[in-house]
C-alpha cells in the first residue's frame, strides 16, 4: 500500500544544503530519470524545438520591410506581428502545461510543429495585415508555445543529475537557430520574395514534428502492486470530488495559484520579472546605439551577430559548469550572479565609445545573456521538481509576458525623452542588477528559513500533509517508501551516494 | 584682376563701396572670405579644393541651374616656381581655351573658373589639372539616393507588387517623381494605366504598383526624382516567378520531415517489440502484462501514468 509522501512544497526545493540523501530505492514508483541514453536524442529534439520557438519571432523581422510595402502598412503595424507572436507564445503557457500533463510531450510538440507550419504557409497567401496577425501571430504563437513548454517538460523528465547540462544544450538552440535562420531568410527573400520565403519557412518549421517524434515518453519501471494501488487511488479521488469540486480543480489546473504560497517560487518570479524587463531592450537598441556613436551600419549589425555567436557556446558551457559538484547545490546563487554580471555589462556600456570597446561589450553581453538563459529554466526545475514544473513554467511564462512586452517600449520612451541612449542602458542594467541582488539576498533568507523549518519539522514526530490540495496530492502520491525525515527534496537530487558530502549541509 | 594680391582686391572693393555710398551686399560675392571671385560675374555657388600633393574629389549637389565657381588651390612644394600651368576638363576631355598659368601667391597657386550649369547635360565630372599632375575633381550631380536596393524585388505571376522609392529627410525635396523602365541607355517613361500601373507619389516618397504581373514585367525599373536641373535615377530590379518555384523546396522539406518521423517511429516500434519479447522470456508474471500495457501506452503518447486508467 502506498504511503502518503507528504512533503510540504517549500521543502521540496532545498538543494542548497539538504544533501542528506535518501537511499532512493529504484523499485519505487517514483522513477529515476534515465539521465542519458535516449535522453540525448531528446535533448536534440528539444534543441530544435526551443530553437525555433525563440528565434522565429526575431528572424521574421527580415521580411517586414517587404511585407510593409506590399500590404501598405506602417512600421508599427508590422512590428505588431512579432509582438503578438511573442505574447501568445508566453501567454499560452498555462494551456500548454495542462495539455502536456494530460497527453505528454510528444503529441504536443508534433501538434505545435504542425500549427507553426500551417501558420506560415497560410501567411504566405496573406492579403491584409490582420490576416498576418491571425496566422503568424496567433496560430504561429500557439504552435511555438506548445513547442517551448513541452520541450522543457520532457527534459525535466529525462534528466536529473545531468539536467543543467541538458538544459544548457537545449537552450543553446535559440542562438544557433538565430544564427542559421537570419542569413537563410535573407537568401530566401532574394530568391523567392517574402511569400515564397514564408512558405519555405513553414516547411522548415515542420521539422519540429521530427523533434517531437524524438521525444519518446519515459517509461518508468514499475512493480504491479504500486501501479494497481495508484490506479485505485486515482479512481477514488475522482469519484469523491463533487461536480463543483471537479470544476474548481479543473480551473485550478490552468492556473495553479497554490504556487503563490511557495516562497521560493515567488522569489524566482520577482527576480525573473526584473530580468526580463531589462533583458531585451539592449538587444533591440544596440545597433542604433552603435550607429549613434559613429559606427557604420553594417558593422553595427555585426555586433548582434557577435553576441549571438558567443551566446551559442556560453549556454552549454554554463550548463556544464552548473552541473559541477560545487555549483549544483548553489545553482540559485549562480543564477543570481549571472544576472548581476549581465546588469553590470549594461551599466558599463555607455562608457564604450569606440568600436573595439563595443565589440568587447557585445562579447560580455553574450556571455551574461547566455549564462542567465541557460539557467533560467533549470532553476525553476530545481525549485519545483519534476511534477510541478509543467504548471509552474506555464504560470511563469504568462506572468513574464508583461515585462517582456513592456520592456523595449519603455526603453524606447527613455531614448525619446532624453535623446540619449545611455539612460536606456543605465535603466536596464540597474533593473537586471537589482533582480540579481534580490535573488541572492532572498535566497539566503529563504534557505535560512528552510533550515529553521526543517529543524522544527524534525522535532515534531507526526508527518503531516501540509501542502494538500487536490492536484498536488495526487502528484505527491508517488509511492515513496522513503522515510520522510530524510525526504527533503521532491526529486532525488543526486542518487549516487558518492556525491553526498558531510560539509554540504551548510549551504555556504 | 584675378591674380591681384588679396590686399589690393580688398582696397579696391572698399574704394568702390565708399564711392557708391552704400554697401550693395548682393553685388559682392556671398561667400565671406577672400580671395573673393570677381565681383562682376556673380556666382551662386563656390566650391574650393585645397590640394597638396594628392588628388581630391568632391561631390557637389545641385538642384537648380546656376553659376558655379570652381577653385583649386595648390600648395607650392619646395621648388616654388613663380608660375605653374593648369587646365580644366569636363568628363575627361580638356575644355578648350581653359589652359592658364597660375602665379604663386601666399605659398599657393590658385585657379578658378566660372561655369554656367544650365541643365542635366552639363552635369558631370569637372577637374582642374595642374602641370605636375595633381588634380581636383568636382562631381556635379543631382542629390543621390541614400539606400540603393541591391536585391531584386520578387513577386508572383498574377499578383501585384509595390516598388518603393524614398528620398531621405536630409536631402532636398524633389519637384516631382517619374518612373521609367528599361536599361542604362534607353529608358521609357511609365505612364499611369489603370489596369497595369499605378503611381502614388508624395513629397519624399513614390510608389509604383504593378498589377497583374506577367513574366514580361520583369526587369529593371527606375524611379526618378525630378529636380530643376535634372533627374536622379534609382534602379530597382523586379523578378517575376511562378508559384511552383518556392513549392519545390517546400515539398522537398515536407518529404524529408515525413521520412524522418516515419524512421523514428519505426525504430521505436522495433525496439519495443524486442523489449516485450525479452520481457516475455524473463518475467512470465503480472509485471509482464503491465510492461506491455505501458509500452503500448508509451506509443500512444501518454507519459503521465497516473492519469491513465
Amino acid at each position: 500500500m502506498s504511503s502518503v509522501a507528504a512533503e510540504p512544497p517549500h521543502e521540496q526545493q532545498a538543494p542548497g544544503g539538504k544533501r542528506i540523501m535518501s537511499p532512493a530505492p529504484t523499485d519505487a514508483a517514483e522513477y529515476k530519470p534515465p539521465d542519458g541514453g535516449w535522453g540525448w536524442m531528446v535533448v536534440v529534439g528539444a534543441h530544435i524545438s526551443i530553437g525555433f520557438a525563440y528565434s522565429t519571432p526575431k528572424a521574421l523581422s527580415i521580411f517586414f520591410k517587404d511585407i510593409q510595402e506590399d500590404l501598405g502598412a506602417s512600421y508599427s503595424e508590422i512590428a505588431w506581428i512579432s509582438s503578438i507572436m511573442l505574447a501568445v507564445m508566453y501567454a499560452g503557457g498555462p494551456v500548454s502545461s495542462v495539455l502536456v500533463k494530460r497527453f505528454g510531450s510528444r503529441p504536443i510538440v508534433i501538434v505545435g510543429g504542425l500549427m507553426c507550419g500551417v501558420a506560415m504557409v497560410t501567411a504566405s497567401f496573406g492579403r491584409s495585415i490582420v490576416y498576418l496577425y491571425l496566422s503568424i501571430g496567433i496560430i504561429g504563437g500557439c504552435g511555438l508555445c506548445f513547442n517551448l513548454n513541452a520541450s522543457l517538460t520532457i527534459i525535466s523528465k529525462y534528466f536529473l543529475t545531468k539536467r543543467p547540462l541538458a538544459n544548457g544544450l537545449a537552450m543553446a538552440g535559440s542562438p544557433v537557430f538565430l544564427c542559421f535562420l537570419a542569413p537563410l531568410n535573407q537568401f530566401l527573400l532574394g530568391d523567392f520574395g517574402w511569400r515564397g520565403s514564408l512558405l519555405i519557412l513553414g516547411g522548415m518549421m515542420l521539422n519540429c514534428c521530427v523533434a517531437g517524434a524524438l521525444m519518446r515518453p519515459v517509461t518508468p519501471p514499475r512493480n504491479s502492486s504500486a501501479a494497481a494501488a495508484q490506479k485505485i487511488m486515482e479512481k477514488t479521488t475522482q469519484h469523491n470530488t463533487s461536480k463543483k469540486g471537479r470544476c474548481l480543480s479543473n480551473a485550478r489546473k490552468f492556473l495553479d495559484l497554490s504556487f503563490f504560497k511557495d516562497r521560493g517560487f515567488i522569489i524566482y518570479l520577482i527576480g525573473n520579472t526584473l530580468f526580463i524587463f531589462g533583458a531585451y531592450a539592449p538587444i533591440v537598441f544596440l545597433s542604433a546605439y552603435a550607429v549613434s556613436q559613429g559606427v557604420e551600419e553594417y558593422s553595427a549589425a555585426y555586433l548582434l551577430s557577435i553576441m549571438g555567436f558567443v551566446d551559442m557556446f556560453v549556454r552549454p558551457g554554463t550548463g556544464l559548469i552548473a552541473n559541477s559538484k560545487w555549483i549544483r547545490p548553489r545553482i540559485q546563487y549562480f543564477f543570481g550572479f549571472a544576472m548581476i554580471f549581465n546588469g553590470a555589462c549594461h551599466l558599463l556600456c555607455p562608457m564604450m565609445k569606440s568600436y573595439a570597446f563595443l565589440v568587447g561589450y557585445a562579447v560580455f553581453f553574450g556571455v551574461g545573456f547566455g549564462m542567465v538563459f541557460a539557467l533560467i529554466f533549470e532553476c525553476l526545475m530545481d525549485l519545483m521538481g519534476n511534477q510541478r514544473f509543467p504548471s509552474a513554467v506555464g504560470l511563469v511564462t504568462i506572468i513574464e509576458c508583461f515585462p517582456m512586452l513592456l520592456g523595449p517600449p519603455t526603453a524606447g520612451l527613455l531614448v525619446d525623452i532624453f535623446q540619449d541612449y545611455k539612460y536606456l542602458f543605465f535603466m536596464c542594467g540597474a533593473v537586471i542588477m537589482s533582480g540579481g541582488l534580490f535573488l541572492i539576498i532572498m535566497n539566503i533568507y529563504h534557505y535560512h528559513m528552510l533550515e529553521k523549518e526543517k529543524a522544527e519539522h524534525n522535532g515534531a514526530p507526526s508527518q503531516d500533509a501540509e501542502n494538500q490540495d487536490g492536484v498536488s496530492l495526487s502528484e505527491a502520491q508517488r509511492e515513496s517508501t522513503e522515510p520522510e525525515t530524510t525526504q527533503t527534496n521532491g526529486d532525488p537530487q543526486d542518487p549516487s551516494p558518492d556525491d553526498t558530502e558531510p560539509d554540504v549541509t551548510d549551504h555556504f | 584682376m584675378e591674380n591681384m594680391p588679396a590686399s589690393w582686391k580688398l582696397l579696391l572693393m572698399l574704394v568702390l563701396t565708399a564711392s557708391c555710398g552704400r554697401v550693395h551686399a548682393e553685388t559682392l560675392d556671398p561667400s565671406p572670405k577672400p580671395p573673393a571671385s570677381a565681383p562682376a560675374l556673380s556666382a551662386n555657388m563656390r566650391k574650393v579644393a585645397v590640394l597638396q600633393s594628392q588628388n581630391s574629389t568632391q561631390n557637389v549637389q545641385l538642384l537648380n541651374p546656376l553659376n558655379l565657381s570652381l577653385e583649386c588651390s595648390l600648395t607650392a612644394d619646395h621648388d616654388k616656381l613663380p608660375n605653374i600651368s593648369a587646365f580644366w576638363s569636363q568628363d575627361g576631355r580638356e575644355i578648350p581655351d581653359s589652359r592658364l598659368s597660375a602665379t604663386l601667391e601666399d605659398q599657393q597657386y590658385h585657379v578658378r573658373r566660372l561655369f554656367y550649369i544650365a541643365g542635366e547635360e552639363m552635369l558631370g565630372r569637372y577637374s582642374c589639372v595642374f602641370e605636375n599632375g595633381v588634380r581636383a575633381d568636382f562631381i556635379l550631380a543631382t542629390p543621390p539616393f541614400g539606400e540603393v536596393r541591391d536585391k531584386p524585388v520578387v513577386s508572383y505571376g498574377g499578383d501585384f507588387v509595390v516598388l518603393p522609392c524614398k528620398m531621405e529627410e536630409a536631402k532636398p525635396k524633389p519637384l516631382s517623381w517619374r518612373w521609367f523602365r528599361g536599361n542604362k541607355t534607353h529608358k521609357e517613361q511609365i505612364s499611369e494605366q489603370p489596369q497595369r500601373f499605378q503611381i502614388h507619389s508624395e513629397e519624399r516618397k513614390s510608389k509604383l504598383k504593378v498589377i497583374n504581373l506577367t513574366h514580361e514585367d520583369a526587369g529593371v525599373y527606375y524611379c526618378g526624382a525630378v529636380y530643376a536641373i535634372g533627374t536622379t535615377m534609382n534602379p530597382v530590379e523586379l523578378k517575376v516567378i511562378t508559384y511552383q518555384e518556392p513549392l519545390k523546396p517546400f515539398i522537398g522539406i515536407l518529404i524529408e520531415v515525413v521520412l524522418l518521423v516515419a524512421v523514428i517511429f519505426l525504430c521505436e516500434k522495433r525496439r519495443s517489440k524486442k523489449n516485450t519479447s525479452k520481457g516475455n522470456e524473463e518475467n512470465p508474471d503480472q509485471n509482464n502484462i503491465n510492461l506491455q500495457e505501458e509500452e503500448k501506452g508509451a506509443e500512444e503518447g501518454s507519459s503521465t501514468r497516473q492519469r491513465r486508467v
